[in-house]
């Protein structure tokens, strides 16, 4: 019998190996948990202009390289080797076809700022690199992604074609390159190594969805890569898609009895001519989202009835498994989400979600402080100017107090190509139509002038507007450069591309965030909505026409020059190698000459022995040479027409 | 820009590229070059579709395409590169053509062309002296051992005129002299959707899979002149192989062989019996697919007749003399002839 001093004392230790064994167990646990993941998500929203958005959203994640090594069962080889290779610490990668409609679509959201993108390519990356090495590595990453995703990529390795801001797209120290092709085209041969990026591909899943020809028969289309690797977390790679799409639906324009027009009612498979039969098996989890946006919301609210699946403004085919409602910094209830897992459905069972209106609604998305648009002035092949306006929208009146000395920040960051050779002393600022003193409204510039064939010139540039402005303008001039003729395209007459400019505001805040009960289940996309991200506008494309030179002068001038040479050179042997008449002189001389001509000596010769033996005589040392001649003439006649057949055979 | 009249080249080039999948090759053996982007073009009332009937039953762009060069990189400088291998360094693998000792490559050009060149983007062309210099490159660094041009283009037979190195077998559309016509017109889409040459190739090669025996030959002969509306021209002379023994599949397909072992692998011994069969049956295949736009200007080609009749007969001697000889040796003889002809004219003017 133990005396109870030491069976306590047991009791104790055995309760500290236990506890010893959990924790082992636990950190056991939570390195297997590093594992590679894979989510797909899929977000459907309807538009107020009668259009539907869908956005895919993909995260492969995987741990750090020390711990995997370089076995990979999900995430793609070819984006660990390429983050490997080039010490890329962020990249982003977007191909877009289409203008993302700020005015309809909204510009404060989320979704318009992480993925409204300039048309045509835009890719930047941060290198994790001593700074004198990373324009090498920038070139050869361009040619790299050019051969992953089918694109023309390439053509941004040159140093005229990628810019380095500081701080005006996003602050770095340096190791930033941002460049932009507006003119690529993107089409089915981009999405393709895309898709083969994901685990399941195109086959299974939420990708299985992607219907070509509705994808690009949509009004906007941006697929975008972006990554982050650090070596903490490993790599994160988020691909999405986003789509606007009109819906083809046979009760297009339906009016409702009271008048107003229905929007359209559309269903997945209206959109993608195919519904949802399965979850990608290899994903962690797979969702479907609608969002309701807070204009519908609101409308519901003052209708009365509460914002559910089914209510008196909209009704959801399938109802959903949950939905999350936003909740703002007023703890107003915003917009709503309704969620579906794909986990419950199958071939036999397949998901089509869709939303049916039941009475018309009009609402708006909310919008930019600012609406920023960028134009072209000017005329002839000389000179010009860009100009670039800041529309207000109203939402500085409703989100900020209009005190006396409030201000609005704006960020502008603009690359324009060295053949548009801006003057950036000539900038000048109008605020409603008055022009202003650049120390009143530019707070912040840095420009990288441009130098011919080298580099683009790069403008960053903090801004600070007045809230009760309604209308600012920018004007800089820029006179127009001249290429070398091999630099011009094939199609150099339609003009040359000055690419988007990015405007941000820093002080407006884009962000959603919707509180998820699971917290196990933590929804990717979800996360990049809670982000904070600022609010963030792309300009337009500018289209300039320079001038172009007659491309077919080269041959001309070679024909000119060569005809002039052989002009001048065959003339200068004819006046220097032909003795004209030195025959006649000098048989003359010797008095034996017969005037006669040739013809003449052939018909007397026809006629018969009519010549005189004098005239003979005195023809046949004329004749002679004449005779040679023709013999020569004779000898290049044959050899030509034998060329000739020769050539022909 | 008017390139929506050259649909038809785009549809052509896509058409075999999807037979050549069909038959087994797979993307990272074919490099494509499109100069256009049809399929997403604006103006496509059938955005990421391309077909080359008017019965739209068939969609060429489909799900899986990828092309390595398109837009403003298809110009003769790359496709050149391609060629021969002279890349710089930094572009990837799959715009290079890997080919080596061993590799059947098939090359199939398409767009606008004529005596003696191809045009590539409307401001360059590539000349049949190029091509036969691009190709005795490659045979002088081993990276083909057979090598099938087809090309459809005006006066194709032109094109390859100039070949010299062996192993290569070529066929054209036409001949010279003779233009290249457009199989049928899609009301719908507004524009021809197929050449008549490649309409006809691919009539012949929807009839077989994988494993079909048919040869060389009769795809040769199964071009009829009149439903061409041109001369079919093969050139085999170089090639040393008779046609009827060379399947198609050895350009066209990859046909992979399997051969049952009776006994399992047991040991380097016999591996080594086993792998030796398997490697007559196995074919590199490389394939490179070209396709170019521009606007055909009949009198261009009229004057390029003219300059290339003259040049035409005694180049060929002279490469001829060339070919066997010290070069230095010839034209020294040459000199030689050309100051004894001068000597000869000077003594019979005086």
């Amino acid at each position: 019998m133990m005396p109870p001093s030491t069976a306590r004392r047991l009791c104790f230790l055995s309760l500290l190996l236990l506890l010893l064994l959990l924790a082992a167990a636990a950190s056991a646990t939570a390195d297997a948990a590093a594992a590679e993941e894979f989510t797909e998500e899929l977000l459907l929203r309807p538009l107020p202009d009668r259009k539907a958005l869908a956005h895919f959203h993909f995260r492969s994640s995987a741990p750090p390289a020390s711990a995997a090594g370089r076995h990979h069962h999900l995430f793609p080889k070819a984006i660990s080797q390429l983050v490997q290779k080039f010490h890329i610490s962020e990249l982003e990668l977007s191909f877009t076809q289409g203008r993302w409609n700020y005015e309809q679509w909204g510009g404060y959201d989320p979704m318009s700022t992480n993925n409204a993108k300039p048309p045509g390519v835009e890719l930047w990356a941060i290198f994790d690199l001593p700074l004198a090495e990373i324009d090498a590595t920038w070139k050869n990453l361009t040619h790299t992604l050019s051969g992953l995703f089918c694109a023309s990529i390439n053509f941004l390795e040159s140093s005229t074609a990628f810019s380095a801001p500081r701080w005006g797209f996003k602050l770095n120290e340096g190791n930033l390159r941002y460049g932009a092709l507006p003119r690529e085209a993107v089409c089915t041969e981009n999405l393709t190594p895309w898709l083969k990026l994901l685990p399941c591909r195109d086959k299974a899943g939420i990708a299985s969805l992607l219907y070509r020809p509705s994808v690009y028969k949509g009004y906007y289309h941006s697929q975008k890569l972006k990554l982050k690797s650090s070596q903490s977390l490993g790599i994160i790679l988020d691909q999405t898609l986003t789509v606007v799409l009109q819906p083809n639906t046979v009760s297009g324009k339906q009016l409702h009895s009271t008048g107003g027009q229905l929007q359209p009612s559309w269903s997945m498979e209206h959109l993608f001519s195919k519904k949802l039969s399965g979850k990608c098996l290899v994903s962690k989890s797979s969702r479907v989202f609608v969002e309701i946006e807070k204009g519908i919301v609101d409308n519901v609210d003052k209708a009365g009835s509460d914002v559910s699946s089914n209510n008196d403004l909209f009704v959801l085919s399938t109802a959903p498994d949950r939905s999350l409602k936003e909740l703002d910094n007023l703890e107003v209830q915003s917009s709503s989400l309704y969620e579906y897992d794909v986990n419950n459905y199958n071939s036999d069972k397949p998901l089509n979600v869709g939303i049916t209106w039941k009475l018309p609604l009009i609402w708006s998305c909310t919008r930019a402080p600012y609406h920023a648009s960028r134009f072209l002035m000017g005329s002839g092949n000389e000179r010009g100017s860009i100009a670039m306006s800041f529309l207000s929208t109203g939402l500085d009146k409703q989100l900020v107090d209009s005190s006396n000395d409030c201000s609005i920040k704006a960020v502008v960051f603009q690359v324009v190509p060295w053949y548009v050779k801006v003057y950036y002393h000539s900038l000048e600022v109008f605020i409603d139509g008055n022009s202003k003193a650049i120390s009143e409204v530019v707070d912040k510039i840095h420009v990288t002038p441009s130098e011919d064939k080298l580099l683009p010139g790069t403008m960053e540039m903090l801004l600070k507007f007045p809230c009760s402005m309604q209308l600012a303008t920018l004007t800089l001039d820029f006179d127009k450069g001249f290429l070398h003729i091999d630099e011009y395209p094939p199609d150099a007459n339609q003009g040359f591309d000055i690419p988007s400019a990015l405007v941000s505001f820093p002080e407006f805040n884009s962000s959603r965030s919707y509180p998820e009960a699971d917290p196990l289940f933590v929804s990717p996309l979800l996360e990049n909505f809670k982000e904070d991200g600022v609010v963030k506008s792309y300009t337009e494309v500018l289209l300039v026409p320079l001038t172009t030179p007659d491309f077919s002068m080269p041959y001309n001038v070679i024909t000119f020059t060569c005809t002039v040479l052989a002009l001048y050179f065959g003339s200068l042997l004819n006046a220097l190698r032909r003795r004209i008449g030195e025959e006649e002189r000098g048989l003359k001389k010797a008095g034996i000459l017969n005037k006669r001509g040739l013809i003449p000596l052939l018909i007397a010769k026809l006629r018969g022995q009519k010549v005189d033996p004098s005239e003979s005589e005195s023809t046949s040392p004329a004749s002679l040479p004449r005779s040679k001649l023709l013999l020569k003439v004779v000898f290049v006649a044959v050899v030509a027409i034998v060329f000739h057949y020769l050539s022909n055979s | 820009i008017f390139y929506e009249f050259n649909y038809r080249h785009m549809a052509n080039t896509l058409s075999l590229y999807r037979t050549v999948k069909r038959l087994g090759i797979p993307d990272e053996r074919i490099i494509l070059m499109l100069a256009d982007d049809m399929a997403c073009n604006p103006r496509n009332n059938y955005p990421a579709q391309v077909f080359n009937n008017e019965n739209h039953q068939l969609n060429l762009y489909g799900d899986n395409v990828e092309v390595d060069y398109r837009g403003y990189e298809v110009t003769v400088e790359n496709f050149l590169r391609v060629l021969t291998g002279r890349h710089e360094s930094a572009v990837p693998r799959s715009k290079r053509l890997l080919s080596d000792e061993g590799s059947h490559i098939l090359l199939y050009m398409t767009g606008h062309g004529g005596d003696e060149f191809l045009k590539f983007q409307d401001n360059e062309e590539l000349q049949s002296h190029d091509l036969a210099d691009a190709v005795k490159q490659m045979k002088e660094k081993h990276r083909f051992k057979e090598l099938l041009i087809m090309v459809d283009t005006c006066q194709a037979a032109t094109l390859f005129s100039q070949l010299q190195s062996p192993g290569v077998l070529a066929i054209g559309s036409s001949m010279k002299g003779e233009n290249s016509y457009s199989h049928h017109l899609d009301s719908d889409i507004g524009v021809s959707v197929v050449d008549r040459f490649t309409f006809h190739t691919l009539a012949f090669f929807e009839k077989l899979n994988m494993y079909s025996n048919a040869s060389l030959n009769s795809l040769f002969n199964s071009y009829d002149p009149s439903m061409l509306l041109s001369t079919a021209y093969y050139r085999m002379d170089l090639y040393k192989r008779a046609l009827n023994e060379v399947p198609v599949t050895n350009f066209f397909g990859s046909v992979m062989k399997t051969i049952h072992t009776d006994s399992a692998y047991t040991g380097f011994l016999a591996a080594h019996d086993a792998e030796l069969p398997l490697s007559v049956g196995n074919n590199i295949l490389d394939h490179v697919m070209l396709q170019n736009e521009a606007s055909a200007r009949r009198s261009n080609i009229e004057e390029m007749n003219e300059a290339q009749l003259m040049s035409h007969g005694w180049t060929e001697v002279l490469l001829e003399q060339l070919e066997g000889k010290n070069s230095d040796v010839v034209v020294m003889y040459g000199l030689g002839t050309m100051g004894i002809l001068l000597a000869i004219s000077t003594w019979l003017s005086m």
